[in-house]
């Protein structure tokens, strides 16, 4: 095991791993659950005991010098891998028996895990985005793993990604101009004598490539209808841990490339409102969603939003509020679309307006999704809690003031879909159609479980969190930032002092539930959600009692003229819009090799006639 | 930290007083809504007897685990906001747990019983209940905007976001917020209109219409323990406005005074207004109360 604990070996049994897997589903795929079992816990393993300071490795392929290391902050992130990897995988291995091409669906799991783990462990910008390529590519193939019906959002993630790429591989190519090294170590030590203005374009160029992946608005577009597309598990990962590596890459930009960037620098400000925007409007479009994944798709793009808010505006207590969101939304948001995807494994249904009543019969997952929306909506005594307190009090005390007025719009509006995906799944009438729907096999409610158990802790010790954060800060450049295990603190001095919180909340909750549960326990009786107060009526069997349909019928009718005309409407011009915008890149992507030499050339040829121009230096 | 019996007792005396004044509180309202109308109304210890009555039930329905929880959920939030707040300026027993939290801290918590409630009133399947809760959460999203702008204009105020230094910087009558911050206190109370849920935002328990809505199936044991969890929560949410607005109050009968005015406020405004459906209050609070309350920061961001 010594010898393995390596970067370039952990990345090649990763990568061997997914095609290995690919191998034996061909060949014996009896053998395909103990392969893919084995191959996504090794290299979580090997991650997990990877020496923070393990040497630098160095190796030269075409001319460039490549570089792979770790650090606290690669740390940080690489373990957010390995844990919401191993465990969607393991979800994965129930939700997906019985499909078509697993084969093919295991590739690009393992593939996208492997991708990430290169690239939080890439010391220069260009394995930074080979890797990033790898997992856009393995991504896109399993958001089309249900072919036909998802080629739109298929396509449509795609082409942003690609976007994305090209505002990277812009950047880098500025960058690699002053440098003539792509190590990240050379482009710090180049980056100060640069000017602000190349500054600036470098950094917009950095942050419009992640921005996409986190899907910042209005780059988000693609989000909503991928999530949808992608089956559950590997959503979990999606939406979990790989719109985390936007969060990673700009966390580098803004704190490690552009450290002249004070915080109140215009482009942080700018950064900021627009994760405040994402945050907001992200919630209003989750409330009128009907479909569960896509409301937690568009839950998804607003958490990412307060993550950017606290990372753009840059003092110590934001950015630790900032990453520990994102570790954060990696559990709650992974075990919220496993939850969501056992419902739908087991009925068929995402609809909200249809499903109904489920939580007798799968309790386990309706744990889950409470635990999942009690951290989302940052009620205390979960780990969201922390984050969200964090965030708000690095606003307040860093004179962001309307800012946070934004956020808390947001995060009250959040209430709304929240209820709403809870009450519609599991809670109301309960319909004969749904009595034959069994809880999930114990392979996928026990990821689901854990993760709803790290809620728990993080929110009694966020400070399990906090140490690992304090050190990738410092690799950030942050000076050394107090914490403790269960206390939080802002700069002027107020705390909470989550040990009391859960001291008071547990007391209470045991004395109430012991109380109403032994007072009168012989003639407390069950009744079904036939049998309730109707003024005297009596509901039949075959009644319809739910109440799902337009569930916020007087809440969209408030915001409507805020949203200047109806929110439905809006959608079909936004989509129409995006539509359009689709069909003028439908005619560069052609689709026919010819075409695209020709860009390639034309390119090069702009690259080079005005190569003066555009990067101040001569050929 | 030495285990200190006076601090124990405090923990469990603090929620019966607040139960008592809350319950007295409520049986009040009904009297004076009675003499507004004309009538002559129950008994003020009326609250009580309903619910000794309540708690001597002998049977119970539900409709399964989760209603079975929600009232312990409600009763979670109200006492644990109460334990967090200073409930008498400076005072050692009331004290409770008032240093370890903050303003913001007790927001959050404040929603954790209504979450439970609603999730409680879900289970019942009863359609009034969702009608109800959504009802609720919308107009919670209107009254929130203003409210929370009137408290982060008072916090960078007060340089702190502890209850016990807001408390602090308003030392003496005219020191009161609603003296030095008038903008802010103005959309703060305004949206405490709303916190109490009384007319003209009743829409979420609008008896004639929803049957009560959220509570309707609960009865029994269960009632009980909501009606205690809600006379609990109203002498905090009492506490914590007047806290914030009026200086907190140093001895137990300027408390009763102040938290008998500001509950007063609400009740009359109540009795003279008719009801608005969820969308109308929604847009009441996103228009004079946010525009008063963003001129609130905005001045705060101006001199500080």
């Amino acid at each position: 095991m010594e010898q393995l604990l390596n970067i370039p070996a952990i990345l090649a049994i990763a990568f061997a791993g997914s095609i290995l897997v690919f191998v034996t589903h061909l060949v014996l795929p009896r053998l395909r659950t103990a392969v893919v079992l084995l191959l996504t816990l090794v290299p979580a393993y090997l991650v997990w005991q990877l020496p923070v300071d393990s040497p630098m490795v160095y190796f030269s392929l075409g001319g460039f010098d490549l570089s792979w290391g770790t650090n606290p902050y690669s740390r940080l992130f690489s373990l957010l891998i390995a844990g919401i990897g191993v465990l969607s995988t393991i979800y994965s291995l129930a939700f997906m028996k019985n499909k078509a091409r697993l084969g093919f669906f295991y590739l690009a799991f393992l593939a996208t895990i492997a991708a990430m783990y290169g690239i939080v462990f890439s010391q220069d910008l260009l394995s930074l985005f080979f890797f990033w390529e790898i997992m856009t590519w393995s991504s896109f193939l399993l958001v089309i793993y249900y072919r036909f019906e998802n080629q739109q959002a298929g396509i449509r993630y795609f082409v942003f990604s690609a976007v994305g790429a090209y505002a990277l591989l812009t950047a880098i190519v500025y960058l690699y101009s002053f440098t003539g090294d792509l190590s990240l170590a050379a482009t710090f030590r180049v980056i100060p004598q640069l000017s602000t203005t190349q500054l600036s374009w470098i950094t917009v160029l950095f942050l419009l490539g992640f921005g996409v992946k986190s899907a910042l608005m209005p780059m988000h577009v693609w989000a909503p209808d991928a999530y949808r597309s992608a089956p559950s598990p590997f959503t979990a990962l999606f939406s979990g841990v790989l719109s985390k590596m936007g969060v990673f890459g700009m966390g580098l930009v803004l704190f490690k490339f552009m450290g002249g960037l004070e915080p109140g620098h215009i482009i942080r400000e700018v950064l900021a409102w627009m994760g405040g925007i994402t945050a907001l409007l992200g919630t209003f479009y989750a409330v009128f969603q009907t479909d569960a994944k896509k409301l937690l798709a568009y839950s998804s793009i607003a958490q990412l939003g307060y993550i950017i808010v606290g990372l753009a505006i840059g003092t110590p207590m934001s950015v630790m509020a900032a990453i520990f969101l994102a570790l954060m939304h990696g559990i709650f948001k992974s075990m919220l679309f496993m939850g969501v995807g056992s419902v739908f494994h087991q009925t068929g249904s995402l609809d909200l307006n249809e499903l109904t009543g489920l939580i007798r019969r799968m309790p386990l997952s309706f744990v889950t999704v409470l635990m999942g929306i009690i951290t989302v909506a940052g009620v205390p005594p979960l780990g969201g809690f922390v984050g969200k307190w964090l965030l708000y009090e690095s606003l307040i005390t860093s004179n962001h003031y309307f800012l946070v007025i934004v956020l808390f719009t947001s995060s009250t509006a959040a209430f709304l879909y929240l209820y709403r995906l809870i009450f519609s799944i599991f809670l109301g009438q309960e319909e004969r159609e749904f009595d034959h729907i069994k809880e999930v096999s114990w392979v996928m409610w026990v990821p689901m479980l854990i993760l709803a158990g790290m809620t728990l802790v993080t929110g009694i010790l966020p400070g399990i969190f906090f140490g690992p954060i304090a050190e990738a800060m410092q690799y950030l450049g942050f000076p050394q930032i107090d914490w403790q295990m269960s206390v939080l603190f802002n700069p002027w001095g107020n705390q909470v002092d989550m040990l009391s919180v859960i001291t008071s909340i547990a007391t209470v909750f045991l004395l109430g539930l012991a109380f109403i549960t032994w007072k009168n326990f012989r003639t407390t009786r069950y009744v079904t959600t036939k049998d309730i107060h109707t003024s005297g009526e009596m509901p039949t069997e075959n009644e319809n009692l739910t109440y799902a349909i337009d569930f916020y019928r007087p809440f969209e009718r408030a915001a409507a003229p805020i949203f200047k005309y109806k929110v439905t409407r809006m959608y079909a011009s936004f989509a129409e819009n995006a539509e359009h915008l689709f069909d003028l890149l439908r005619h560069v992507y052609t689709g026919n090799a010819q075409t695209y030499a020709l860009y390639v050339v034309i390119f090069l040829v702009i690259l080079i006639v005005f190569s003066g121009w555009i990067f101040g230096i001569q050929i | 930290m030495s285990f200190d019996w006076i601090k124990l007792l405090g923990f469990i005396v603090t929620p019966l007083i607040a139960s008592a004044v809350g319950f007295t509180y409520m049986g009040l309202s009904r009297k004076i809504t009675a003499r507004v109308q004309n009538r002559i109304g129950p008994g003020i210890s009326q609250s009580f007897i309903d619910v000794v009555k309540l708690y001597s039930k002998k049977t119970a329905i539900n409709h399964g685990l989760m209603q079975h929880m929600g009232p312990v959920f409600a009763i979670t939030a109200s006492i644990t906001t109460l334990l967090f707040l200073p409930v008498i300026k400076d005072s050692i027993f009331f004290a409770n747990f008032s240093f370890r939290g903050d303003l913001i801290f007790l927001i959050y918590i404040m929603v954790f019983g209504q979450l439970g409630m609603a999730l409680g009133a879900g289970q019942t399947g009863n359609p009034n209940s969702a009608i109800g809760v959504s009802r609720g959460l919308s107009q919670m999203v209107g009254f929130k905007v203003p409210y929370v702008m009137a408290l982060v204009a008072i916090m960078i105020h007060a340089k702190s976001t502890n209850l016990q230094e807001i408390i602090a910087v308003q030392d003496g009558f005219r020191n009161w917020m609603v003296f030095q911050m008038p903008l802010a206190s103005l959309a703060g109370l305004l949206a405490y209109l709303g916190y109490m849920g009384y007319a003209p935002f009743d829409v979420p328990f609008a008896p004639a219409e929803l049957a009560s809505g959220p509570p309707s199936e609960f009865g029994g044991k269960y009632l009980a323990l909501m009606m205690t969890s809600r006379s609990i929560f109203t002498f905090a949410k009492l506490v914590l406005f007047v806290d914030v607005f009026f200086g907190g109050a140093s001895n137990f009968i300027e408390l009763l005074i102040k938290t008998f005015l500001l509950y007063l406020f609400a009740l009359f405004v109540g009795l003279v207004n008719p009801r608005f459906r969820t969308e109308q209050s929604i847009q009441f609070w996103w228009k004079w109360p946010t525009a008063i309350g963003a001129l609130a920061l905005l001045l705060v961001a101006w001199k500080g």
